[in-house]
């Protein structure tokens, strides 16, 4: 899941458990997915080292990327 | 060929003659050469100083044709266009002239590709080129490959133009432009690998947000492969399709070095990209097309930079805050689940107690039914009932009575015993 997509999916948790009349053992599943979402979302911005790649087509469609030193 | 062996000849002593030396010196003419079976005397008189030396109507313009250009080297020629005339062939046709003086120009059309449009009637133009003569007219003009408008007029119209075209396409509207995305992990860029731009972009995003990586497709970014290059370079990308948002750009440079970045197919390229653009050319210019084209436009490549990845603390603070949230809501959740307990406790309790009301009230109209059918209701309107004195039976027809016998009256208060008197 893309860092994008895992901030939607945890705004959505939190707008699911601000709503009233949800079980209290949903509520708690999704709080443990929240919890995991965010754990995963935290690590990808804390531990991702970026790269700069320069992109090479080989042939239609098939792609290459080569380390560039930066 | 164009001329034959003898008309060439003597165009070269003509043109000898007209440079270095005074015509009349005819000592070295050698009209017909050795080899041509010359005649053994040399004629004293110069090709074209007497009838018998008459010259061709070709040898003159061309022996003018290369004077002129042995003795003008290309110039830059200030005047007013008119006439022009756009030929079939692609080539440009036009007089530039003041108030004296007017000079006919052409302009190949494979000298345009330099030129960024054709100008208008009236313009004031600078041209650049040679001056030469058209021997099929005898006319003298210049030979074009380079022109611009006073103050720019050409490149301005020329960006028009584009402009123009692409908003008759509704590239430009405001609705088409994407909005960027939020955290991007991976940015694109099309630019030069050997580039300012990539150096600043790089330092960017290492500051801002080391956790990015950023894949480069390569183009040059100036000269005439320039436009082709950056179409190719952000089609070839976009198949590759693996990045968030796309930087298109080049550090500053002149408004030739820039040129690339107003090139309609390179506008084009921009607008059907697969993920949101941001262009980033360095500017000495107002504004490129591809400025206008681009979902973000920024004015340097370190701010395009700038513009495509967050600071990596702000994403983290944003992320802290929603783990708040996550806390905080599941709490709401539990508070939410015991307040509904207890409402429903409490219902429940009315429920039950509403319950043993309404017995109540059952079992006493139950009763008052019951006392309304009880015969001792009926004694206590004063009637009174009859019954054997032994075994209590009800006495109720003048068949069970007989004189004398006693049977027991049971009133309001009691019972009484009676005699029957006699038989009525």
């Amino acid at each position: 899941m893309s860092y994008e997509k895992r901030v939607e999916r945890l705004q959505e948790i939190v707008a699911d458990l601000e709503s009233d009349g949800l079980p209290l053992d949903s509520a708690l599943k999704l709080f443990e997915e929240g919890i995991e979402i965010l754990r995963l979302a935290s690590d990808e911005l804390t531990t991702a080292e970026g790269r700069v790649q320069l992109l090479i087509e080989r042939a239609e469609g098939v792609f290459e990327t080569r380390d560039i030193d930066g | 060929m164009r001329h034959n062996g003898w008309r060439l000849r003597e165009v070269v002593t003509l043109r000898r003659s007209f440079g270095a030396r005074p015509v009349r010196s005819g000592v070295e003419f050698d009209l017909f050469g050795s080899s041509a079976g010359a005649p053994a005397f040399v004629a004293p008189a110069s090709p074209g100083s007497s009838p018998e030396t008459a010259i061709q109507v070709a040898s003159l313009t061309e022996t003018a044709r290369a004077v002129i250009e042995g003795s003008l080297s290309p110039l830059w020629v200030r005047g007013e266009v008119s006439d022009f005339k756009r030929h079939r062939n692609g080539h440009w046709y036009f007089c530039l002239r003041d108030a004296s003086a007017q000079v006919r120009c052409v302009v190949w059309s494979r000298s345009q590709r330099g030129i960024p449009t054709a100008p208008d009637e009236g313009m004031e133009v600078t041209a650049y080129g040679q001056l030469t003569v058209y021997a099929a007219r005898g006319e003298m003009h210049l030979n074009v490959s380079a022109l611009d408008a006073v103050g720019d007029g050409l490149w301005r119209k020329a960006m028009e133009e584009t402009r123009l075209r692409l908003d008759r396409d509704g590239l430009l509207a405001p609705g088409r432009k994407r909005t960027l995305p939020t955290a991007p992990t991976r940015v694109g860029m099309v630019t030069s690998p050997d580039g300012a731009a990539l150096r600043d972009v790089i330092s960017v995003i290492r500051r801002r947000a080391p956790h990015v990586s950023l894949i480069v497709s390569a183009a040059t970014v100036q000269g005439a492969n320039a436009p082709a290059e950056i179409v190719a370079a952000i089609q070839r990308i976009c198949r590759f399709g693996e990045i968030d948002v796309l930087i298109v750009g080049r550090g500053g440079g002149g408004r030739e070095d820039l040129w690339a970045f107003n090139d309609e197919a390179v506008a084009r390229a921009i607008s059907d990209a697969t993920v949101p653009v941001i262009s980033g050319v360095g500017h000495e210019i107002d504004v490129t097309i591809a400025d206008l084209v681009a979902d973000h436009r920024a004015a340097t490549p370190s701010a395009a930079a700038e513009a495509a990845v967050p600071m990596r603390a702000d994403l983290l603070a944003a992320l802290r805050a929603m783990g708040d949230e996550l806390c905080t809501s599941l709490q709401q959740c539990a508070r939410n689940g015991r307040r509904d307990l207890e409402t429903a406790a409490g219902a429940l309790r009315r429920a039950a107690s509403i319950d043993a009301e309404r017995r109540r009230a059952s079992i006493g109209a139950t009763a008052g039914r019951l006392n309304a059918l009880s015969p001792l209701a009926t004694l206590a309107r004063g009637y009174a009932v009859a019954r054997d004195a032994t075994d209590r039976r009800t006495l109720a027809s003048v068949e069970d009575f007989h004189a004398g016998s006693l049977f027991t009256l049971t009133l309001r208060d009691g019972d009484v015993m009676a005699r029957v008197a006699e038989q009525a």
